[in-house]
């Protein structure tokens, strides 16, 4: 890792786990589980099957989830995707409303656009200015034609944690409508468990959670029996919901890296707990910086706006020492402000001047110091060019 | 959001940036900070030279790396340079030269903006 930069960047993507990437490689060769795991007719596909069954029952155990409900995916958006059209598609003849919020990721926003296109309605409930959503909102927009709420746990860009069990119990009074959660930063970081928090579908993510890219999963209540219409067709694979060969690489992946994620975590939360408090000792002492996301957020993301500075040019300055986010989508012409920090009631100014930073396994005090720094640095660079 | 090697020099040591004092120092600014783009220039013609030389630019600017390099280049390179209301280099050499996006052009519009009113505040010219 020498002369790379600091990785803070972990809410991104995590590295995989070498103990998760060995299980991986065991399936691809000729001396490995390679077979089709929908080949019931000799031992190369039994053997595969049998792994991604093993895998399955895994990422179940770590949401509290049956492995009957968990269908696989290649990620948390298109679990999202399926459980949004999915849902929508199976139960529009009950009413054609949903409710989202605006600080949802873009794989929830653009589905519920989509639909809205089509002619569904959408009711997006704002969060508070610590970037929570109050349940009470949310049951307030619910009509008796809606069909379904999605609702994030975490939210990629400031680290809050949504209250989802207060929103399930408010949901369930209601009446007809899903309850769709994305959870796509949570496993590792918080608890979640889908069996008791009366959730109906709940999207998940491999590699956040130090587990490969191209994994994820959708799971799908049988106990509120919860039905699905499709998006692709062709095999039957996955109960029908999911077409297509699973790749039993992805899906023992995953399992393992679920697996290692809920194993214990007591001791990394409080680890990474401390070095975020460090991070933002740090970053306070710089002056003109505003916490995004004061709520209750999880122990890993740290979102910062910085008064005075420019957004593109504090992540050209600190990009050589640190590997972070910014609060702003870019394109080679414009820089649109975050629309979570918008949603926040942050100016663009401030919205386009945030760095979230997302703290993992392999992050050290060392990698906080260093992050410190160079931020320091960057912003009062800045401030001293623009005569701020 | 990639930068050309001489767009990362002049944004990594933003030479001649600052401000000049004193009642020989002339000044000119184009953009808002609140738009995301602010260039001002202060400049100081060489005493008693005819036509009037530069002595010295210094720059501030709020804007993208882009925005700050060329300001940078711009005054590193004025010294001895004849005071005029226009760019040494037009827009569009700038933007080749440090490689920026053509939908940026607005951002070197800006530069110009405060460079031209800098150079007519210090030849006497009035602003159009």
């Amino acid at each position: 890792m020498t002369n790379r930069s600091v990785y803070l960047d972990y809410a991104a993507t995590t590295p995989v786990a070498p103990a998760v990437a060995a299980r991986m490689a065991e399936c691809l060769t000729l001396e490995g589980a390679f077979g089709n795991p929908g080949s019931a007719s000799h031992e190369y596909g039994e053997r595969a099957s049998e792994l991604v069954e093993r895998a399955r029952a895994q990422v179940a155990a770590a949401v509290g989830a049956e492995a009957a409900e968990i269908v696989w995916t290649s990620g948390a958006t298109e679990a999202n995707n399926l459980a949004i059209f999915g849902t929508a598609h199976h139960y529009r003849d009950a009413g054609r409303h949903i409710v989202t919020s605006r600080t949802e990721h873009k794989s929830v926003l653009d589905p519920c656009r989509e639909l809205e296109r089509q002619g569904w309605r959408v009711t997006r409930v704002a969060p508070d200015r610590d970037g929570i959503l109050d349940p009470g909102r949310v049951a307030a927009a619910l009509r008796p034609d809606t069909v379904l709420v999605s609702i994030m746990h975490v939210n990629n860009e400031i680290g809050t944690i949504h209250d989802i069990a207060a929103i399930a119990a408010l949901c369930a009074r209601a009446g007809t409508a899903r309850f769709h959660v994305d959870a796509a930063q949570s496993v590792g970081k918080c608890a979640v468990d889908f069996g008791s928090l009366g959730i109906d579908l709940l999207s998940l993510s491999a590699h956040k959670a130090y587990g490969p890219k191209g994994a994820g999963a959708l799971a799908v209540s049988r106990r509120r029996g919860v039905q699905l219409t499709p998006l692709q067709y062709g095999g039957g694979q996955e109960r029908t919901l999911r077409s297509g060969t699973v790749a039993t690489h992805q899906a023992v992946g995953m399992g393992a890296a679920f697996t290692l994620a809920s194993a214990d975590p007591g001791a990394e939360f409080e680890r990474i707990a401390g070095l975020k408090a460090r991070l933002w000792r740090g970053l306070a002492a710089i002056g003109g910086a505003t916490l995004n996301g004061a709520g209750v957020s999880v122990p890993h993301v740290l979102n910062v706006s910085f008064e005075g500075v420019e957004g593109e040019s504090l992540l050209a300055a600190v990009q050589p020492i640190i590997a972070v986010s910014t609060g702003s989508a870019c394109t080679s012409a414009t820089r649109e402000p975050s629309y979570v920090l918008r949603a926040l009631g942050r100016d663009d100014r401030l919205a386009e001047s945030s760095l979230r930073f997302s703290l993992g396994r392999f992050t050290s005090e060392s990698d906080i110091d260093t992050a410190v720094a160079a931020v320091s640095d960057a912003v009062r660079r800045l401030r001293a060019i623009a005569g701020a | 959001m990639s930068y050309n090697e001489l767009t990362r020099s002049y944004f990594s040591k933003a030479p001649c940036a600052g401000t000049l004092e004193g009642p020989d120092r002339f000044r000119g600014a184009a953009g808002d900070p609140a738009q995301g783009a602010w260039v001002q220039f202060d400049v100081r013609a060489v005493a008693g030279s005819t036509p009037a030389l530069i002595e010295a630019v210094r720059f501030q600017a709020f804007g993208c790396p882009h925005l700050i390099a060329v300001a940078g280049w711009l005054a590193e390179h004025a010294p001895r340079r004849p005071i005029e209301p226009r760019l040494p280099q037009s827009v569009s050499e700038l933007r080749e030269r440090f490689a920026v996006p053509v939908e940026k052009t607005g951002r070197l519009l800006i530069v110009e903006d405060a460079w031209i009113a800098a150079m007519r505040a210090a030849l006497g010219v009035p602003a159009p």
